[in-house]
């Protein structure tokens, strides 16, 4: 599914990434935690395709193309998603009209014709449901006004009308309180697929709970330093990182 | 004074206005005049009348009308030195006491010749009177449309104006509002898309001559290529206009490196005890929103669009019909994707 070599980047002079190799197979989720600053979002950021990111050596293979070929869109197009940690604001454009062009999109890349509304309306309230949100959601401003909850839940909730091959879910857990955290943890475990990939990028253990890795990864300063189960997950919360980082 | 204006279809030209919106009497005026009669357009609303259809009136211009008349010579002449077709228009609209209606002021050139248009309109309200209006400014690239609007809201009287100046080589908007009366309220928007070598300018005064009036202004423009826009907007408040609230808004998306945008929000108070306030921006589109919308597998060029329909919205949101709001909508989405400025030959770019 996804295989990183080696993967430098940095932003203007200042190197974050410093040699990340990561393999991650179908069906597998896979943990991403690590200390503040480790370069975390930053590797979601590259993965995703923001252009103010250098990539300055190292490779990414995505099903077995080159990711750095494609823009952002494609990479979605070929089942890439990121979850944002902070979810764009973005005024005027509705939920709806948001969800549409990009569903239609896919489909158009696809070869298919866009769903009518009807079709779109049934796909889109069950897929709402998933994450309990409220119809009253999709004509609301993307994220305009949303709580944190509310935000990610409509993160999830685009994934789910989305159908990505492999989702980074990027600090999912920040800002949720314990409900939010259930209803996001169960719309990802509801979109499980055994051919489809996970990598959930976290501070703490906690989502972890909900959402329960195959391989658990541990970032710090720019290179993975510790590869474990989802055992280690449990170890940091105990320990934190000092152990890891000076060990 | 004619009440029922009846949508007429017989039009000399090929005019391509789609189906009428319900619930809309339409009017044409050709070159100034009203059609079929030799006199320029004026409505006078009697008091307590309330119009329920929208009055939509359809301002084109010929050269047909006033084509000079060539002699041989000059007409080879005429070739390297296009002639210049000047008009000057005027209309008047006045609401009697607590009468109300909404109007729909559509503005069209037909041919392509290099039209100078200057307009003068007149809107007065009387006591509690409300209007709305709605201004369609659509023309072609060689057309200069210069208009004044002279406004005077009496005591608790409302009027709303937005302005969608979608096309046009130079439009000018003046725009002289006197607020005479105490209680009145006046709201005035816009959106203007320029592109090619287009320009825009508005140019307000907004006098809040009496106490407890209210006045709000939200204009925004999106330029591209190497248009041009400029906003000249001022707020005076004269020293009796106490408890006025009056605001003022200017804000302009750059969507290239060559257009430009000038704006000068200007306030003048002379009383003491008032809310008011100006802004102005111009900016460009936002460059995180576009990410996370490629993200979702929006390609640029539809993100962009998105955005720029955002920043539309806010005006277009002060349209009170629903269908003609929609509709406004689909235009200036139509107008952003260049379907307008693809097709040079026609000059009927309308709703």
């Amino acid at each position: 599914m996804l295989i990183i070599k080696e993967l430098h980047a940095s932003i203007g002079d200042k190197e974050i990434l410093k040699g990340i190799n990561l393999i991650v197979k179908p069906g597998e989720v896979h943990a991403i935690m690590g200390p503040n600053g480790s370069g975390k979002s930053t590797l979601s950021a590259v993965l995703a395709g923001r252009d103010n990111y250098n990539v300055t050596s190292g490779e990414v293979l995505f099903e077995g193309e080159n990711l750095f070929d494609f823009s952002p869109e494609e990479r979605s197009w070929k089942g890439l998603f990121l979850g944002f940690q902070y979810p764009i604001e973005i005024p005027g454009v509705t939920n709806v009209n948001f969800i549409k062009t990009a569903v239609n999109e896919h489909r158009k890349n696809k070869g298919l014709s866009p769903l009518s509304a009807a079709e779109f309306l049934k796909l889109m309230r069950e897929r709402m449901a998933f994450v309990e949100m409220d119809s009253s959601f999709s004509s609301r401003g993307v994220n305009v006004g949303f709580s944190g909850g509310e935000k990610k839940r409509n993160e999830i909730f685009q994934m789910a009308m989305l159908e990505p091959k492999l989702a980074i879910l990027d600090e999912t857990d920040s800002g949720l309180d314990v409900d939010a955290l259930r209803i996001v943890a169960n719309g990802v475990n509801r979109l499980k697929r055994p051919e489809n990939s996970t990598i959930v990028i976290t501070h703490y253990q906690r989502l972890l709970d909900y959402i329960i890795p195959d391989f658990v990864h541990i970032l710090y300063n720019g290179k993975i330093i510790k590869s474990a189960g989802k055992e280690l997950a449990m170890e940091v919360e105990k320990r934190g990182y000092d152990w890891l980082i000076n060990g | 004074m004619k009440e029922n204006y009846l949508f007429s279809p017989k039009l000399s030209q090929k005019f391509s206005c789609s189906v009428p919106l319900k619930g809309t009497l339409q009017q044409f005026v050709i070159n100034g005049k009203v059609q079929g009669e030799d006199k320029p357009f004026s409505l006078y609303l009697p008091q307590e009348k309330e119009m329920e259809d929208i009055l939509q009136l359809i301002s084109v211009r010929t050269s047909e009308v006033f084509r000079p008349i060539y002699s041989k010579k000059s007409f080879s002449a005429s070739k390297d030195k296009e002639e210049k077709l000047e008009l000057n228009l005027s209309s008047e609209y006045f609401f009697d006491n607590n009468s109300s209606a909404r109007i729909l002021l559509c503005s069209h050139t037909f041919s392509l010749d290099r039209f100078v248009t200057n307009e003068n309109v007149s809107i007065t309200l009387k006591e509690g009177a409300s209007a709305e209006f709605i201004v369609m400014q659509n023309e072609h690239n060689k057309a200069t449309h210069n208009t004044v609007f002279n406004v005077n809201i009496a005591e608790k009287a409302k009027l709303k104006m937005v302005f969608i100046s979608l096309h046009g080589g130079v439009i000018s908007n003046t725009l002289n509002v006197n607020m005479n009366g105490e209680l009145a309220e006046c709201d005035l928007s816009g959106l203007y898309l320029t592109d090619s070598k287009q320009m825009m300018t508005t140019k307000i005064d907004l006098n809040h001559l009496k106490p407890k009036c209210k006045s709000n202004q939200l204009f925004k423009g999106i330029l591209d290529d190497y248009g041009v826009a400029k906003f000249y907007g001022r707020i005076i408040v004269s020293p009796d206009a106490q408890k006025t609230e009056a605001f003022q808004a200017n804000h302009n998306l750059l969507i290239s490196n060559n257009a430009k945008a000038y704006t000068r929000p200007q306030l003048e108070i002379y009383a003491d005890d008032v809310k008011c306030s100006h802004g102005a921006t111009i900016g460009r589109l936002n460059d995180l929103e576009l990410f996370y919308m490629r993200t979702r597998g929006i390609p640029l060029y539809e993100a962009r669009l998105l955005q720029q329909m955002a920043f539309a919205y806010e005006v277009l949101e002060n349209i009170s019909n629903e269908e003609l709001k929609s509709r406004m909508q689909s235009l200036v989405e139509r107008r952003m994707r260049g379907e307008f400025a693809n097709c040079r030959n026609c000059s009927k770019n309308c709703c």
